[in-house]
């Protein structure tokens, strides 16, 4: 297992599902929308990525050289991968009092998300149908979004992402949510909305099958063969996005 | 009417409890290839010539025939009494039966080899001819050509495949076909290392539309070969004896030092051959290798009577001539309706591909689908087999069942045809 794609995981995908996570959960919202933050993330040998908070909405991308509010420092991968294990604390270099105010502790609102967030995608029991729901939906977008990272800095996974021809790949929950994987200039990217331009779909029934292949209880190719979960378009990208998913559970466990 | 499985939908249910995937591998729909799994069957309760019955019975004219075996049609009288009267004589036996030794005079005199070394699959023989190029050269890497398909084994997978180590992977080369430029890089930059080039006699990989040699490219890689010391193998599992009774390096003007066969060796009997040059007979002796049904008498009673059947009926010229009168017949249709149905490959192992826009295959498969919900059984990612029992007439029913489907398909998207 590569501490780098970890930490790629760990960011784009675990923390990155925010951006659901307050566009689906009215609590998440209502906190979100007190802050207008620009976080950086800044881990040596990994990912450098900024966290924004803006008007009630999160989104994790690359830092792109703007001013930020806080700029946290990880020395490495490994370091970043125990922050989100919640073992080791980041260096914060600016924003020390938001720091400390936005993220230093447990009450701290970026804790509470997280934690919440978290404590949603993996429990097994829930008080609702539309928390269990909720969760599926969180897993689903964690799932496609760490697809991609995997691809692209797990070693062996590089090798199918590098098969992939250039296009779009569908993935959705029919009905319910979708996310596109973007294959451009030798990279894999997620897009957490609906494919435009699809060259591969891979399409779950429903929220139960989703949740039952992305716990590991449901066989995927048995819910191919029995249609509730389709796959259609060019196969030889979603063949090799199966490759991918073989080892992304490793990494989101 | 089109076609509705719901005993087959049942059984698959059973499957899938005491049978991982229900049916795994190629002819499952686990795969994802049967695009939907809905419009497919998944289980034959008979099958005779070039026609199938499934469980519901629905039928089918059927052009995967088995993903090759079937090649004479299936249930074969000739075939099968053969190999009823050698299932009275004995089958796996302490010694072999005598006619191994018939089967392989026969076999080795029809694709002008010296010797001829039996398994059971086409990956048995694939395996074996790596291991022989490389006891006999001493060398350790294997170039492979991109979008191959050698079977299952670990050394013929990438190091992403569940079960593969990056280890099995290691001495492995790529190159694209048709590529002599490349393949002159490749063994330049390893020199002096490279056992082996495998290739199928052209590139008949899935989803892409296939490709013919070049004019003089197997002539080239010949010569690239031998003056590297490099044994040539040639994958003919799917497409021998379909191109050629005397193997699809002789169809295409070359000499393969090793060439493997298996599909139609002997229509649906299970026995694999790898064929050689006498200069490599004594490392296929050396090599321990073996299984314990690799000497069943009953696939070669079989292989006699299949190989002689398709010797006596001009097999090849029949496959040529009833896959250009389908490939004719589809392509005139497609033209009518303004659809872009490109074929590709040889017409005995026809491949069809609507293009479309976005590269996406979904106009592909849908007139696939329903192409086979009319009882045509085509895949939308494979190359077709057309067998010695198909006829004239169930080549023109065919015709008009996918020109049936094709409209069907075309009348979905009044957005695209006008």
């Amino acid at each position: 297992m590569s501490a780098k794609a970890q930490a790629f995981v760990n960011f784009y995908a675990a923390i990155g599902t925010l951006e659901k996570f307050v566009e689906l959960d009215p609590q998440a919202k209502e906190i979100a929308k007190s802050y207008n933050l620009t976080i950086r993330f800044d881990v040596g040998g990994g990912p450098d990525g900024l966290l924004i908070f803006k008007d009630g909405t999160v989104q994790a991308i690359p830092y792109d050289g703007r001013r930020v509010d806080i700029h946290l420092i990880c020395p490495t991968p490994e370091k970043f991968n125990d922050v989100v294990d919640g073992k080791a604390m980041p260096l914060p270099v600016k924003g020390l009092f938001k720091t400390l105010k936005f993220m230093g502790s447990k009450t701290a609102p970026f804790s509470v998300l997280t934690d919440r967030m978290g404590a949603l995608m993996r429990q097994k029991e829930f008080k609702d149908q539309a928390e269990k729901d909720l969760s599926t939906k969180l897993k689903f977008y964690a799932m496609v979004a760490g697809l991609a990272q995997v691809a692209n800095h797990d070693p062996i996974a590089q090798y199918a992402m590098k098969r992939i021809v250039d296009g779009e790949i569908s993935i959705e929950i029919l009905g319910e949510c979708a996310a596109t994987l973007i294959k451009k200039d030798g990279q894999l990217t997620c897009v957490r909305q609906p494919s435009q331009k699809g060259r591969a779909f891979m399409q779950f029934t429903t929220l139960e099958i989703a949740a039952g292949v992305i716990d590991g209880k449901l066989d995927a190719m048995s819910c191919i063969s029995d249609g509730s979960l389709i796959t259609k378009g060019h196969m030889l990208m979603l063949d090799n996005v199966n490759k991918i998913l073989n080892i992304l559970p490793k990494y989101l466990s | 009417m089109t076609y509705v499985y719901p005993k087959n939908v049942e059984t698959m249910k059973r499957a899938a409890k005491v049978i991982p995937c229900g049916v795994y591998g190629h002819l499952g729909p686990g795969e994802g290839c049967m695009i939907p799994s809905s419009a497919y069957p998944f289980f034959v309760s008979r099958a005779k010539g070039s026609e199938m019955w499934d469980v519901d019975g629905n039928h089918f004219i059927d052009y995967m025939c088995g993903y090759g075996p079937n090649v004479t049609g299936y249930c074969d009288e000739d075939v099968d009494r053969a190999a009823l009267e050698q299932i009275k004589l004995g089958n796996c036996t302490t010694l072999p039966s005598h006619i191994m030794v018939d089967f392989a005079e026969l076999l080795t005199s029809t694709v002008h080899k010296d010797w001829a070394f039996f398994a059971k699959n086409g990956g048995d023989v694939t395996s074996f001819a790596v291991m022989v190029s490389r006891y006999y050269t001493g060398k350790k890497k294997i170039i492979f050509v991109n979008n191959y398909y050698h079977g299952v084994a670990p050394w013929t997978q990438k190091p992403d495949t569940p079960g593969t180590l990056i280890d099995d992977c290691k001495h492995a080369l790529y190159v694209d076909f048709n590529d002599v430029e490349g393949l002159k890089k490749v063994i330049a930059e390893n020199k002096d290392d490279i056992a082996c080039f495998i290739s199928t006699p052209y590139m008949h990989g899935n989803f892409i539309d296939n490709v013919l040699p070049a004019e003089g490219y197997w002539q080239a890689v010949r010569k690239l070969c031998t003056e590297n010391n490099i044994v040539l193998i040639v994958d003919d599992i799917r497409t021998g004896f379909r191109l050629s009774l005397e193997g699809s390096d002789t169809y295409f003007g070359f000499e393969a030092d090793l060439i493997c066969f298996c599909k139609a060796l002997a229509n649906g009997y299970n026995v694999s051959a790898l064929c050689g040059k006498e200069f490599l007979r004594g490392a296929v002796s050396a090599i321990p290798y073996t299984g314990s049904y690799w000497m069943s008498a009953v696939p070669f009673a079989a292989g006699i009577a299949n190989i002689n059947k398709l010797k006596a009926n001009n097999a090849c010229e029949h496959f040529e001539k009833m896959g250009t009168r389908l490939n004719n017949g589809v392509m005139k249709t497609a033209k009518e309706l303004g659809v872009d149905l490109r074929i590709s490959g040889a017409p005995a192992l026809f491949y069809w591909r609507i293009n479309d826009e976005l590269g996406n295959f979904l106009l592909h498969q849908e007139w696939i689908a329903e192409c086979v919900k009319r009882g045509v059984f085509l895949t939308n990612h494979h190359n077709h087999f057309i067998n010695l029992s198909l006829t004239p007439a169930l080549v023109d029913k065919t015709i008009e069942i996918c020109s049936e489907a094709m409209q069907v398909m075309v009348n979905n998207h009044p957005e695209l045809y006008k």
